[in-house]
């Protein structure tokens, strides 16, 4: 901050570097309690076991973004960080076909150009990829998303190389989240990344997301949108302002299984239950 | 961990090497976020070489963003969807294997989990003229078994012949060799592994956990990091060399008594789609060959759709089977549920 206020930017300076800028405003009232919806310079965390969801709804909310205004879409362009390989492009073309008036092959490539994909197999790459990145939010003001996914994913490998010293296990994740907040920052933009359950531990319950009945999910839920338990460093933990905590759950609905997500911000205490199901047009709340 | 050496790109030569080590800058991080200007007036180097220097090596190391559509455009000339030979399996998977995906099967010992991987390679090599690498960690793959299904698929000669050449076969009993197995397939390339004629499109592991068991347990965090290096390697080979792979895992049961995937909840989020295959009980028969087969991960199926199918009958019937590795087609998603 200091930084940026004794290299003194001219007010055309910030023009250029704000104005234009685009941000995801209500990506999804359904998901967010309507006074703290995630804003330019918010950092939302989707955590969830397997299986529960996670990357569907980030292709729902990507959907959203980049499909054209009179489809009801945002026009955001996103970066998308693939760092489990998991990401499915046909998936989220067949959302957006459905999705789009008449779904033709022009409409959704025109679609596909605001979204940029890149692989990342290493956290040392993902620290190089995002200090890389910053170039491209700086040249592209419609750029206003990046979603990670996942935040988790180099977790093991990292906690085994940096030997004994935690403060080296963490290094590298600790400098990405250095990177984040640089670009959070100075751009205003939106992230969106995913942590992956990889403990059991992580469900205070023991019963992990098969939780049998919804009463008894009801009552550990605070439990589990609890900040504190994220096993990743604790700047990580600092940034994050929002928080979706996904799990499945017994129902069904047109013999289709019923998720649900549990959202808390750090700007109130409540939490907003919601639940979905996934079909063909993507994610359906319910 | 890059360490700076000479030849890494154009300017880095030893020379400047030297002046960088003398300030502690030893690899391509310390570099890439140290302070240029500052770095360039200690260590005395000229600021633009080390700024030309610093923007190659952030360019060569950090991975380039793809815009969606070149992307898609490139999936779509390159996704090919391998037919299982199993007309039940191929309708769980949405018509067969994935090019570029990682696909597991799970299930108990005995519910054919290496005579599925058995069929599909078979299938794949002589139906689609396609090559595979079958990476056997259990010893459970027999020639004989191979080219009896082989037979049962075509009766002219040299076709079974040519059928399993392009089937090739590596034991692996530990960690380490998978790792040599799986790097040596990205390194020295799929030319070793293919057979004339033919491209290498599917990679099969069976079984995965077999190795990976091994190395969990003990000094946990060392076996996590090992299991998550070698889910990486398998994803980054199916995306990269553009194959499928397959793995195979056994089932455990957690506190409700419910079947779920073993190796644990970290490496539950690393297959794309899993398919549980059980067996049928049946009273009054100690030996059964019907299967049931369930979707219990899967980005384009709906969870929990089940098929039952017959493994004697898929062994022998292979004519009916209509493979066609179709190039290039995408597949809609199925509208009924289930």
């Amino acid at each position: 901050m200091t930084d940026r206020l004794m290299s003194s930017e001219s007010g055309a300076q910030l023009l250029a570097r704000l104005e234009g800028r685009r941000s995801p405003r209500n990506t999804e009232p359904h998901l967010f309690l309507e006074d703290s919806s995630p804003a330019q310079g918010d950092v939302v965390e989707f955590y969830g076991a397997e299986g529960t969801g996670k990357t569907e709804m980030l292709y729902h909310l990507v959907a959203r973004c980049v499909l054209p205004a009179d489809s009801g879409g945002l026009e955001v362009e996103v970066m998308y960080v693939d760092t489990d390989y998991h990401f499915d492009m046909l998936r989220l073309v067949t959302i957006l076909e459905r999705r789009l008036p008449q779904g033709s092959e022009e409409e959704v490539r025109s679609c596909l150009r605001r979204l940029y994909v890149v692989h990342c197999a290493s956290s040392l790459q993902l620290l190089f990829t995002l200090r890389y990145a910053e170039d491209t939010f700086c040249s592209r003001p419609s750029l206003g998303l990046l979603v990670v996914d996942s935040i988790s994913a180099f977790y093991w490998p990292d906690k085994s190389g940096g030997g004994h010293s935690v403060a080296r296990q963490e290094s590298n994740l600790r400098r990405c989240v250095e990177l984040l907040e640089k670009l959070l920052k100075d751009y205003r933009i939106v992230v969106f990344a995913s942590t992956q359950a990889v403990m059991r531990g992580s469900f205070p319950d023991g019963a992990g997301p098969d939780e049998p009945s919804l009463s008894s999910w009801k009552q550990s839920s605070s439990a589990r949108t609890d900040f504190g338990r994220t096993y990743l460093c604790k700047p990580w933990r600092r940034i994050v302002t929002h928080r979706l905590a996904f799990s499945k759950t017994d129902a069904r609905r047109d013999g289709k299984q019923v998720f649900s997500v549990a959202s808390s911000s750090t700007r109130t205490n409540r939490t907003k239950q919601c639940s979905f199901s996934i079909t063909d047009v993507g994610v359906q709340f319910i | 961990m890059v360490f700076l050496r000479e030849g890494l790109c154009p300017g880095l030569t030893g020379e400047f090497i030297q002046a960088l080590r003398a300030k502690d800058i030893t690899t391509v991080e310390d570099l890439v976020f140290a302070d240029t200007e500052e770095l360039a007036q200690k260590c005395s180097v000229s600021y633009k070489a080390l700024l030309a220097v610093r923007r190659v090596l952030l360019a060569q190391h950090s991975a380039f963003p793809v815009s969606g559509a070149d992307l898609y455009e490139e999936l779509l000339s390159s996704t090919a969807i391998l037919s299982t030979g199993n007309a039940s399996l191929d309708k769980l998977l949405d018509s067969g294997l994935y090019t570029g995906e990682l696909t597991e099967l799970v299930g108990a010992p005995g519910s054919g989990k290496t005579q599925v991987c058995c069929g599909v390679s078979v299938n794949i090599a002589c139906e689609l003229k396609q090559s595979v690498l079958y990476v056997d960690s259990t010893g459970g793959l027999s020639a004989e078994h191979l080219l009896q299904m082989v037979k049962a698929k075509t009766n002219n000669m040299e076709e079974q012949v040519e059928a399993l050449k392009r089937i090739q076969v590596t034991r692996v009993f530990d960690i380490f060799s998978l790792f040599e197995c799986l790097h040596n397939l990205r390194s020295t390339g799929i030319a070793q592994v293919v057979a004339r004629g033919s491209s290498l499109k599917a990679v099969i592991v069976d079984s995965v956990s077999a190795v990976l068991a091994l190395a969990l347990g003990g000094k946990q965090t060392e076996g996590m990091s090992l299991m998550m290096q070698i889910a990486g390697e398998l994803r980054t080979i199916a995306k990269d060399l553009n194959v499928a792979v397959l793995v195979t895992n056994h089932v455990t049961r957690d506190s409700n008594g419910m079947l779920k995937a073993g190796l644990g909840q970290s490496w539950s989020h690393v297959p794309r789609t899993r398919i549980l295959l059980q067996r049928v009980e049946q009273s009054g028969s100690t030996c059964c060959n019907l299967r049931t087969a369930t979707v219990i991960k899967s980005s384009r199926q709906p969870c929990h759709l089940t098929e039952e199918f017959d493994m004697i009958s898929w062994a022998q019937s292979g004519d009916e089977v209509s493979g066609s590795g179709s190039q290039g087609k995408r597949k809609l998603p199925i509208d009924s549920p289930s």
